[in-house]
């Protein structure tokens, strides 16, 4: 218990503490160069007890919490309390340390007292502009052998010697596209370390070392055991989540995520024996990536309230053979694994919704995050831009999924007139496409199509999609949504499907068209509201065949209004069939949402068509 | 002659009546009052000046703060309005930025679009980038378009093509067919409303426009009219969220400008109070029902922004509808008088739920079921049970003890007290949290720094609050309570241009740029005329960045007609702004513009209040007596003296502990704390 049953202190106490997270958090991204730090917010703020514990952490990309939970560890294995001076800071990017590719650089500052007692520490990890490697940004993804061809790597190392910095980070500079930024970016990681360390430091003095470490344990003792408490409401169980992604370049095979999650009690594990082996892309996921999506995705499901720390994240455990594509051995390559994030995300949440199936959401749409780089004709510079578009979220228990919302993944988007400013494409729709969500009593998010004409003589585009070959799950009879693709040229002689993982040389009037999948649904169609039907129809989301065909909904074509007798006749005889063809299949019928869901290349949604 | 403020809030509209030539003020209050708050406004007039049929003739000037545009929005009250968009676009409303605000929340949603997808129709039309025309517009749409807005008895349209910002000839087009057919319909054009970059932000500020316009109007001009009619000879002026002021005509047209009218009064009067007691820079603090709002002033202005939201979900940031219009810079926080303190893991959680106005705090007695701020501030001895609201209304002190017993003291095994102290303690640091971001991470030390605090619940806290932050002053106005009404007698004319036009510096010629700002200061010269803002003064500034980055930094230009030598001394402007805030510069890298600000401002009203209290020997007079109050850092309750505001004189000291009572609010001084009456009644305070 806390010294002098005190809550009102513990109260203060961390609420401070996250509040030191948030104000690292600020200063990183006020103070960044590069764009995914400062717009997409790819970074994450960490405050640690004296003993190197996580005891919060600053609003962050979930990525970035697998790295935090070990990041002074991994430090203090190397350089050990005793030779830590104030103004000394540690870097590392090792993808097993950290956050599961050497893009994020990790640095860790201790908090020093006056005195010369360390009373924490903290960490910051960020997204670098550039880091070495083959291609500039350091994120190629096909035919990638090894982490070496990747880029700089650097093992726990001192950046900063008593404030002054050291060859190391010279040394890093000289190995970077775009050493100004990088070093833009690494002195934003700094200062944001400092603000922090100044913060813990702070607290120390006013409630002095030992309290405040009586207040810190504490906190984490209390966050385990409300996290215990929240999983405890789950039914015990192992239940299992399978997905694919559709490949790791063309002419691969597809990637199963396969996962085994095991409540008991007060503990979860999320377990990937039987998933693909670690490929030669750079696509793989370190266990400290993969334990990030587990944490995150449970997260959602058993309590989304509680703040993040160490006591927090200790009921929860994720594990895999070495050498599977979730337990990545050094040095496989991983600059790519962001496209994981969703696997891992879906087929846990399948797993999970076998447990909480009114807690659960079904498939969202997918990510699409490819790069388009060349000359500009405009200006005579290079570009490199990243796309991330994104449909919507997968239907929920009570309501319809969000449309075009990011899941997993969380960054904004890029204005079309941010985007036609600074590179030379002309977009020439972004929108919503009708019929894309997977129906349900709750329907998913709608797919999402983005058409963008070249207006430069050359560019190379490398394509980074997925959800192309496998659908987008519906839950408890809710059904799939529409799948992804990406096309060139669409409604042109010159038409061609692109693989989703492939690179392309295209020109001056070639137009990409993006179309992520449509969210999945959940619940029975048929149980879905007319009166909802009637407004997706009024607002076309749904046309007026799907209304008919999907939910037997009858609309008038002139009047827009719902013919009700039609669609009580309707909805009775589409019951009807449904009882026979479950009858006709029994094995499917009782455990329909299971089934449905490993039942997946369904004949009646395909892709989304030119 | 008399000039009036009236600044309607949720449950009082405000008046602050000011003569010119004596100086006198007089304050008075009315119930707000629902559906037409103007009927209010009227009653309020009549009460205060007398009923007779010209009560208004004798009037040179009636400012007007507002909330009905925010309203509006809030209760989706608009009118039924038409989005045309760029053929290819029609789902800008629906995509937004993409970003959850709450990365766990699965059952989140986005904020609810003024206009349904189904209310939304493409234009073939498309600008590019740099202005130019790709696909001219197409007549026969328009005129199809024009047909179906009679048909489906649209009231107010608005139209946003991309890059207009770049080129506006298309919504002008438009606007000018449209116009032809259908007479009187309201029409915004975005390359008028917020002619900057980012398709989402203006198409949703210019949605905001259209969908608040008819009922602004209507209510503005009725407002009018019914002044008219009591003898009011003069223009009906409108504060802005940017806090200056402008004519009803203007504010009808774009009544989006008008949407954050009260909080910006409320800092407008900080500003002047702070600066009449020779303050320096200050933090604005006004601590009402459900929020608490933060803001900083510095050298006597207060901080502006370009972006904010309105309907937010709990205040969480990019939760709400964005608004990109000139604003004051409010950091707002659920804190407030009737913020909810609960109980989880072991900690007292307060707010960002509210009990709001009905039911209110348990102590109001009207049967609420959670403890609040003001249950634990009317424990801890800090409000008057029997002089709340003057006395108009008794508090149920042992309904306030039961709640927080129940609810927070039981649950964490602390007293009643100590459970009370908890709230008060919490609720505190929360705001102080806030105000740190507002104003120590921008670089301020906390002991150069005053905070002026008012709303209800203000007063009572901001000791608390400046001793957590190290701020060594605090300043309670007497009149806390109408402080945003105040506010309105004090503000001049302002308008804040932004226009964006992308260029590198290089290729930036001095005629390029007298043009920008040659149509910039003539529309903004119409505008403060127009507001009858006086002799204008401009100032220019620009968002500049290194080619290639995607943020900007705001950089100072020189005034006046452009030479070679401007473009000079914007790069070396740029270069040390830059300098400033990263640590470095990059002497190689091409440099951007990318907006170009125009800030025009009209005179400052002089106004000369009259000295409100005589010098007066003694606190003796004005002592009510004494009454337990909380201060653990004296052991518990101490025996605190009362006194009665009103009956304070100039440069009377009052030592803390000790409680001054006014009718809307109480002003909490804390132990070894002192606090000097100035010759306003306001209470300086200096913290031990």
């Amino acid at each position: 218990m806390v010294a002098d049953n005190d809550p009102i202190t513990l109260t203060v106490i961390w609420n401070r503490l996250i509040a030191i997270g948030n104000e690292m958090g600020l200063t990183l991204s006020r103070t960044a160069f590069s764009d995914a730090v400062r717009e997409a917010q790819d970074f994450g703020p960490h405050v640690y007890d004296a003993k190197g514990r996580l005891v919060a952490q600053g609003l962050c990309s979930p990525g970035h919490l697998g790295a935090s939970l070990a990041a002074v560890r991994h430090a203090l294995a190397a350089f050990p309390e005793e030779t830590l001076e104030p103004g000394d800071a540690v870097i590392f990017n090792l993808p097993g340390m950290g956050t599961g590719h050497l893009l994020d650089f990790v640095v860790v500052t201790p908090a020093f007292m006056r005195d010369g007692q360390i009373v924490g520490f903290t960490a910051s990890s960020a997204h670098q502009a550039d880091i070495g490697g083959i291609t500039p940004g350091s994120q190629h993804i096909p035919n990638v052998a090894d982490l070496f061809q990747e880029g700089i790597i650097i093992p726990p190392s001192l950046l900063v010697r008593r404030g002054e910095p050291t060859e190391i980070f010279r040394m890093i500079l000289a190995n970077v596209r775009m050493p100004e930024v990088v070093e833009g970016d690494v002195n934003a990681q700094l200062n944001a370390n400092q603000v922090g360390a100044r913060g813990i430091v702070q607290l120390a003095e006013r409630y002095g070392p030992d309290a405040l470490s009586t207040y810190t344990e504490e906190i984490i003792r209390r966050s385990e055991e409300a996290m215990r408490a929240s999983v405890r409401e789950l039914p015990n169980g192992v239940y299992e989540g399978e997905d694919y992604m559709d490949d790791y370049g063309p002419g691969t095979p597809p990637i199963r995520v396969y996962v085994t999650v095991t409540i008991e009690d007060e503990d979860i594990t999320v377990d990937f024996s039987g998933s693909s082996e670690q490929v030669p892309a750079a696509m793989n996921a370190y266990l400290s990536y993969t334990y990030a999506y587990v944490f995150y995705t449970l997260k959602c499901v058993v309590n989304p309230e509680l703040p993040q720390n160490e006591g927090t994240c200790r009921p929860v455990h994720a594990t895999g053979p070495a050498g599977c594509f979730f337990n990545a051995q050094h040095p496989a390559p991983s600059s790519g694994r962001a496209i994981t994030a969703h696997r891992m995300f879906n087929a846990i949440m399948l797993a999970i919704s076998k447990a909480v199936p009114h807690r659960a959401v079904a498939c969202h749409s997918e990510f699409s995050n490819a790069i388009i780089g060349g000359k500009d004709p405009r200006t005579g510079r290079t570009f490199a831009f990243y796309e991330i578009l994104s449909g919507g979220s997968g239907g929920r228990p009570t309501k319809d999924g969000v449309e075009a919302m990011f899941t997993v993944i969380n960054a904004k988007n890029v204005p079309v007139e941010v985007y036609e400013t600074s590179n030379p494409v002309l977009i020439e729709r972004a929108g919503l496409v009708q019929d894309s969500a997977g129906a349900g009593k709750f329907r998913g998010g709608c797919g999402f199509r983005r058409d963008s004409r070249i207006i430069a003589p050359e560019v190379t585009f490398t394509n980074l999609s997925d959800r192309t070959k496998f659908d987008p799950y519906g839950l408890q009879g809710g059904l799939p949504g529409m799948r992804g693709a990406t096309y060139l040229n669409p409604g042109t002689e010159n038409e061609e499907l692109l693989e989703p993982k492939g690179v392309y040389t295209l020109h001056e009037g070639d137009v990409i068209s993006y179309r992520c999948a449509g969210a999945g649904g959940y619940g029975d169609p048929l149980e879905r509201d007319i009166a909802a039907v009637a407004r997706d129809v009024d607002r076309e989301f749904v046309s007026i065949e799907a209304a008919a065909r999907l939910y037997g909904v009858v609309v008038d074509p002139e009047t827009l209004s719902v013919d009700k007798l039609g669609t009580e006749q309707m909805r009775t005889r589409m019951r009807r069939d449904q009882a026979f063809s479950a009858e006709m299949a029994p094995e499917t019928g009782a455990a329909a949402t299971h089934e449905s869901v490993g039942n997946r290349a369904k004949p009646s949604t395909p892709s989304q068509g030119p | 002659m008399m000039r009036i403020g009236v600044d309607i809030g949720g449950t009082f509209t405000d008046f602050v009546f000011h003569e010119a030539e004596s100086g006198r003020v007089k304050m008075w209050k009315t119930p707000t009052t629902s559906p037409d708050p103007s009927t209010g406004v009227i009653q309020g007039f009549l009460a205060a000046l007398g009923d007779s049929p010209n009560v208004l003739q004798q009037v040179s000037q009636i400012i007007h703060g507002t909330t009905i545009g925010a309203n509006t929005i809030l209760e989706r009250k608009g009118a039924v309005t038409l989005l045309i968009t760029t053929r290819g676009f029609r789902d800008v409303l629906e995509i937004q930025r993409q970003r959850r605000p709450n990365l766990y929340d699965m059952m989140q949603d986005k904020p609810r679009s003024l206009v349904p997808r189904n209310n939304v129709k493409e234009a073939t039309e498309r600008i590019s980038s740099n202005g130019e025309i790709l696909i001219p517009i197409s007549e026969d749409e328009i005129l199809q378009l024009s047909a179906l807005i009679k048909e489906q008895g649209f009231e107010s349209v608005a139209i946003s093509f991309l890059h207009a910002y770049a080129n506006p000839i298309h919504e002008q087009s438009v606007r000018r067919l449209l116009s032809e057919q259908l007479e009187g319909l309201p029409i915004s054009l975005s390359s008028e409303i917020s002619p900057k970059y980012r398709e989402y932000e203006r198409t949703n500020t210019t949605v905001a426009n259209a969908y608040i316009l008819p009922r602004v109007q209507r209510y503005l001009r009725s407002l009018r009219a019914d002044l008219e009619s009591r003898g009011y000879g003069a223009a009906l002026f409108v504060m802005q969220s940017n806090g200056g002021t402008t004519t009803a005509a203007v504010a009808e047209d774009a009544p989006v400008r008008i949407i954050e009218s009260g909080p910006a009064a409320g800092v407008i009067a900080a500003a002047h109070m702070a600066g009449a007691a020779g303050l320096g820079d200050v933090i604005s603090f006004d601590m009402g029902g459900t929020t608490a709002k933060v803001s900083l002033i510095e050298r006597g202005i207060p901080a502006s922004t370009d972006e904010f939201e309105i309907d937010r979900r709990d205040l969480v940031p990019e939760s709400g509808l964005p608004l990109s219009i000139p604003a004051t810079d409010l950091i707002e926080i659920g804190a407030g008088g009737g913020s909810i303190a609960r109980v989880s893991l072991g900690t007292i959680i307060v707010g960002p739920e509210s009990t709001g106005a009905d039911p209110g705090p348990v102590c109001y007695g009207r049967q609420a079921q959670f403890g609040t701020v003001t249950d634990a501030d009317l424990v801890l001895g800090y409000l008057n049970p029997d002089y709340f609201l003057g006395g108009e209304m008794g508090l149920d002190a042992e309904g306030a003890r039961t709640v927080l017993a129940e609810k927070v003291g039981q649950p964490l095994g602390l007293t009643v007290e100590q459970a009370a102290w908890g709230v008060h303690e919490v609720v505190d640091a929360n705001m102080a949290l806030a105000m740190r971001e507002a104003t120590i991470r921008r670089g301020h030390d906390p002991r150069d720094l005053t905070i002026v605090a008012f709303g209800g619940a203000g007063p009572i806290h901001a000791c608390h609050l400046a001793k957590e932050l190290g701020v060594p002053r605090v300043l309670i106005p007497l009149n806390a309570g109408v402080n945003s009404a105040l506010g309105l007698l004090i503000a001049g004319a302002r308008f804040d241009l932004v226009q964006t036009f992308v260029t590198v510096l290089d290729e930036l010629s001095p005629e390029q740029l007298n043009r920008i700002y040659g149509e910039m200061t003539c529309t903004a010269g119409d505008l403060l005329e127009e507001s009858h803002g006086g002799t204008p003064t401009f100032e220019r500034s620009a968002d500049m960045r290194y080619s290639g980055q995607g943020y900007e930094v705001t950089v100072p230009l020189p005034d006046g007609a452009a030479d070679e030598t401007t473009v000079k001394e914007m790069r070396t402007n740029f270069e040390a702004v830059y300098k400033e805030r990263y640590g470095f510069q990059n002497a190689e890298a091409p440099i951007e513009v990318v907006n170009w600000r125009l800030l025009a401002l009209g005179e400052t009203p002089q106004i000369r209040l009259e000295r409100q209290v005589a010098e007066r020997e003694g606190t003796a007079l004005a002592r009510t007596g004494s009454r337990p109050a909380y201060f653990p850092e004296q052991g518990g309750y101490v025996d605190c003296p009362i006194y009665d505001w009103y009956r304070l004189g100039e440069g009377n000291q009052i030592d803390g502990p000790a409680i001054v009572e006014a009718r809307e609010t109480s002003a909490l001084v804390l132990p070894g704390d002192r606090a000097v009456v100035d010759t306003f009644g306001n209470l300086l305070v200096h913290l031990r």
